[in-house]
């Protein structure tokens, strides 16, 4: 639509401009919001009516950080670094091994025609539709009796489920586009199907490969029932963690703020990283037809 | 499964040849489905424990009652609210995302520095775990402290506009949630879909003058549908099974309005101990987003199909 | 630590000023924090320095040291009592030479963590934190031990079991028998009880005074306050009570005013439960109950949990609440906007009644029946209910509601929270009738969800309220006949 006239006249500018501002505003007002809270003590954010100028401060940020702070005894640590810690390790390795498994398999699916291939290929997203739910309480008793309990290779494991479907089905399609004929004038030059596939089909997949790597992460990072109903307090990720701010004594909403602005900052530079790479990716003219 | 299972698609090719060749594929796809396999023993207990009546805190009443509680189901007027209420959840959410998902892509689809900024910062929303960003939501809408609230009050005038708690206006509520957390997931989707469709199509188009809507209605969409498929297919499966808005911001309520499947079997085990009841439930919804997907699978072969034929 | 012993031992006049300060709500936990280690007093320190004695005097005539080196390991809700608990933990491994390592998880989860852990059969854990009613589940299920042996036969003999308030120790023993009476004959005991809540009235000494009203006396004299609060406070609602749609909305003021009215929830009729809630005491409770939250409660109070409850009344956006004592306790201090400004009163909803019925949660701790090391698991829960280490919570930490009668004659503890108004008397007055006035039966936590539920639609004006209870009963009788119970 970019390419059409009506796109370039100074109406449609107009128009795409407030949409866009609409969006941006619908769509980041909250995080803006939220960041400022990230500022401000309980008693700021707890104002009636709620106010946009207030008098910033950084103990949220500092308890968080310092891990202190927060509660009557002092000994008490608030473990919000460490429940990052296994975010970053848990979502990362999660999509690594997925991304290990996934691509391949999108390759197989994508430019062979194999016996049961579909069925394989079904099977796959199929682990998308089972409830979390329904596998959790009978893998918890699984999990006992394997020793996966409380395990970081456990959890992993069941991280699969998020992530590997979403790899799978995402770059498929990307190997699909991606057209065949690059790669087979690459093998007649005498290459080998690995070198084929590692220097050719890959890098060709890039911008799917990367997109669904992202969102993968994502979906990883924001899991919250595996962790807490598989594993013990320490290796809980800051979706459980953020919920220690919502006490008896009262819910720290200027610490769950802070909490989602730390949050968001890894998958948020990894997004930004993705983003370039995304963009390098799309300009390659061979895929385009 | 296996009336999906012979797509003809012109590019791929017969694995022929030396064993090794034809074995190639299946080296390539059979780790990811061995350590999915796994799964399926849980899977199977799961199914096992729906065919009986089993509540751990009566442990003594535990017996196989075959597909009592599923006939159950069917005169239970709550299990049918849980139907609608998570079909209509999931067809606003879903049509509603992939509408604006796609409204955005097209916005942002030149690769500009300031889109390309816009479309990772609106990636934001879908970074805050939804657990979380319900808290927040809870707050923003609360009467008194509420920004959203005051917002309302101040530029609409709806002084008693009350939210998720009020059954008229709560599955509006977490629906605007949902879209706010998960369009972002659509609209990168598609954005990334857009940008890699060839570009001959549309400079044809444009050196014959084709209006913009025949262009939109007959080349974007046409090509982009696999994408669209892909993406509504994740954003299904995972909608139907909405878990987290929902449970943290009303619990399901008020009244019945918001118990959707997997907050029901959520209660049902965590709450009730009701083992069987929420074996049960998740089976449906299983069986429920199986059939779902298959139709869905389908189509996007059969797109993919003709997209590739188009080349 | 009292005034009296100033001066004494020069050394610790400051850390001892310190302390009274932060006893006497002077001073805010933070800042005792900052003041302490500006001291040169890490919070370990000035915990041992606090318990040396204590120590020794519990010592005397138990051999603590009998599983000395073994390793218990506590799942823990993330609670003001835990706090306590843990920062009393070196008194506990002092004595008995055992370490002792604790999972917390936050309080929106705990439960759910608890049922997963147990069902699943884990042997990780050996106590852990529980309220009376979930142990309506877990016992049945065969996940607790039943303490009576350890009770009667392996407690120190300073243990004082009979000093735990008689309603409480009751409120957590059942016989596992659907509609049997709390502590009636053959009742096992499925926890021991620690720390709890009775349901009365916080209110805003500020805002009452600002709208010249007093403190309601019965449920019709709470509509009027209330409804004239939110008439004329300039903001602030009349009235904060639960209305989420769980179990929790049901068992604080509301099951404590609809006792008062002579509301039950089941009646046993030849050995089978029937649904009692649209009996005409019922009625005549839920009509004003609901009436009140219409016209003063908070505008989105069918999302109100006990932190929204909580937080409007520290914040000052309501004039009371009508729920646990310590929530309005612990939203007197902190960083609340409101803190210094509340006041406690105990409440009779029904006019016919001088005498509250307070329904009560009880924080105790319970046994896993996996646990694999059940002797030093019993020293543990013993050391940590008994008397010397609630001692320290009621002292020094936020363990504000202490189970034993011994605790609350403490004039330390009196002195504490003496400085606030009406909290020590709304105990007094609570106490003897304060218990648990659900029927014990394993299908609770439906049966009160959907009770919950019930009362929104009735709020929601989507069903009439006579109407409403009729139905809910109905379908309440249907479930207890799908389970054999009714």
């Amino acid at each position: 639509m970019a390419h059409t006239d009506a796109h370039s006249s100074r109406l449609g500018r107009l128009l795409r401009g407030i949409a866009l501002t609409a969006v941006v505003v619908f769509f980041l007002f909250p995080i803006v919001w939220i960041v400022m809270m990230s500022f401000q003590t309980n008693e700021q954010i707890l104002r009636i009516p709620p106010r946009l100028v207030f008098e910033p401060t950084l103990i949220n940020y500092k308890a968080l950080i310092s891990g202190k702070l927060v509660t009557a005894a002092g000994s008490l640590d608030l473990p919000f670094m460490r429940n990052l810690g296994n975010s970053v390790l848990l979502s990362a390795v999660s999509v690594l091994v997925s991304l290990v498994l996934g691509v391949p398999a999108a390759y197989a699916f994508a430019r062979f025609r194999f016996r049961l291939g579909e069925n394989i290929a079904f099977t796959l997203l199929s682990f998308r539709f089972a409830p979390p739910l329904l596998v959790l309480l009978p893998l918890s008793l699984y999990f006992q009796d394997l020793g996966l309990a409380n395990t970081y290779t456990g959890l992993i494991w069941v991280y699969q489920l998020i992530c590997l479907p979403l790899i799978l089905w995402i770059v498929r399609g990307y190997f699909e586009d991606a057209s065949p004929d690059v790669e087979h004038a690459y093998r007649v030059d005498g290459h080998s199907w690995w070198r084929a596939f590692t220097r050719i089909a890959i890098p060709l997949a890039g911008p799917g490969i990367a997109a669904a790597g992202l969102l993968a992460f994502i979906f990883a990072w924001n899991n919250f029932v595996f962790a807490l109903i598989l594993a013990s307090a320490d290796k809980q990720p800051v979706t459980v963690g953020a919920l220690a701010f919502v006490t008896a004594s009262g819910i720290q909403y200027g610490q769950i703020a802070a909490a989602i602005v730390l949050s968001i900052l890894p998958t948020l530079a990894l997004a930004l990283y993705a983003q370039r790479w995304l963009v390098e990716g799309l300009s390659l003219g061979a895929v385009k037809g | 499964m296996s009336d999906i299972a012979h797509p003809v698609a012109a590019v791929r090719v017969h694995a022929t040849g030396p064993r090794s060749a034809r074995l190639l594929p299946y080296v390539l796809s059979l780790p990811a489905l061995l350590v999915c396999i796994g799964i399926l023993v849980p899977f199977g207990t799961a199914a096992w424990y729906s065919l009986q009546r089993y509540n751990l805190a009566m442990p003594f009443t535990r017996g196989f009652i075959g597909l009592d509680t599923y006939l159950d189901f069917l005169s239970d007027p709550d299990f049918w609210n849980t139907v609608q209420v998570s079909a209509i959840y999931t067809a606003a959410t879903v049509i509603l995302e992939l509408l604006l998902g796609l409204g955005i892509a097209l916005l942002l689809r030149q690769s500009t520095r300031l889109n390309n900024a816009i479309s990772v910062a609106l990636l934001m929303p879908l970074m805050t775990a939804p657990a979380i960003a319900a808290l927040m939501w809870k707050l923003m809408t609360n009467p008194g402290f509420g920004v959203l609230s005051w917002l309302v009050a101040r530029g609409l005038g709806v002084s008693d506009f009350k939210w998720a708690s009020d059954p008229r206006t709560s599955m509006l509520t977490v629906v605007l949630v949902d879209i706010w957390v998960y369009t972002p997931f659509m609209m990168i989707l598609l954005l990334a879909g857009l940008r890699s469709l060839p570009t001959q199509p549309f400079e044809a188009a444009r050196l014959d003058g084709v209006p913009g809507r025949f262009v939109f209605f007959r080349i974007t969409l046409p090509m982009l549908m696999p994408y669209i498929v892909t993406a509504t297919l994740f954003r299904l499966l995972d909608s139907i099974q909405q878990f987290d808005i929902v449970y943290a911001m009303t619990q399901g309520g008020p009244g019945d309005s918001l118990m959707v499947f997997q907050v029901r079997a959520y209660l049902e085990f965590f709450q009730y101990t009701n083992v069987g009841r929420s074996a049960a439930l998740m089976m449906i919804l299983w069986a429920i987003t199986y059939a779902l997907s298959n139709v869905f699978v389908k189509q996007w072969l059969k797109l993919r199909e003709r997209a590739h034929g188009a080349h | 630590m009292t005034r009296e012993t100033k001066g004494e031992r020069p050394v610790h006049e400051k850390p001892r000023d310190l302390f009274d300060a932060f006893v006497a709500g002077r001073v805010g936990r933070r800042e005792l924090l900052r003041r302490t280690a500006a001291l040169g007093l890490g919070a370990t320190a000035a915990t041992t320095l606090l318990n040396a004695a204590q120590t020794r005097a519990l010592a005397a005539d138990y051999n603590w040291k009998a599983h000395q080196g073994t390793a218990l390991k506590l799942l823990l809700n993330k609670h003001p009592y835990a706090d306590a608990m843990i920062a009393d933990i070196e008194t506990f491994k002092n004595l008995t030479g055992m370490s002792v390592t604790w999972d917390i998880f936050p309080e929106d989860v705990y439960f759910d963590k608890v049922t997963a852990a147990l069902s699943s059969r884990s042997s990780e854990y050996d106590a852990f934190m529980t309220g009376a009613y979930q142990t309506w589940q877990y016992g049945p299920a065969g996940w607790l031990v039943d303490l009576n042996e350890y009770i009667k036969g392996k407690s120190a003999p300073n243990y004082d079991w009979d000093g735990v308030l008689e309603g409480l120790r009751a409120s957590t023993a059942w016989s596992g028998k659907p509609g049997d009476a709390l502590g009636g004959p053959g009742a096992k005991q499925w926890c021991v009880p620690w720390g709890f809540e009775l349901n009365n009235i916080s209110y805003n000494q500020r805002i009452f005074e600002k709208v010249g009203v007093h403190v309601p006396k019965n449920l019709p004299d709470m509509l009027e306050v209330a409804a004239k609060i939110t008439k004329d406070a300039g903001g602030p609602y009349g009235i904060g009570v639960r209305g989420s749609r769980s179990w929790a909305t049901i068992h604080p003021g509301f099951l404590s005013g609809y006792t008062n009215y002579g509301g039950r929830d089941f009646e046993m009729q030849g050995g089978k439960l029937k649904a009692a809630m649209n009996s005409p005491q019922s009625k005549e409770f839920t009509k004003l109950w609901v009436k009140m939250i219409q016209d003063s409660g908070p505008k989105n109070w069918a999302t109100y949990t006990w932190y929204q409850v909580g937080t409007d009344l520290g914040a000052g956006a309501s004039g009371m609440i009508y729920d646990a004592d310590i929530l309005g306790y612990f939203m007197n201090g902190g960083d609340n906007k409101e803190r210094g400004h509340l006041a406690y009163a105990a409440f009779a909803a029904n006019p016919k009644e001088s005498t509250p019925t307070a329904n009560v949660w009880i924080w105790s701790l319970a046994m896993s029946n996996f646990s694999t090391k059940k002797d030093a698991a019993w020293d543990f829960i013993q050391w940590a209910t008994g008397t010397d280490h609630d001692l320290f919570g009621a002292r020094k930490m936020d363990f504000v509601k202490p189970v034993r009668t011994k605790v609350w004659e403490d004039p330390e503890f009196k002195q504490k929270i003496g400085s606030y108004p009406g909290y020590l008397q709304q105990y007094t007055e609570t106490a003897p009738k304060a218990k648990i006035y659900f029927t014990p039966q394993p299908l609770f936590f439906n049966l009160t969800t959907d009770w919950a539920a019930a009362l929104q639609r009735m709020v929601a004006k989507e069903v009439p309220v006579d109407e409403g209870l009729d139905k809910l009963a109905e379908n309440i009788n249907r479930q207890l006949k799908g389970a054999g119970l009714g």
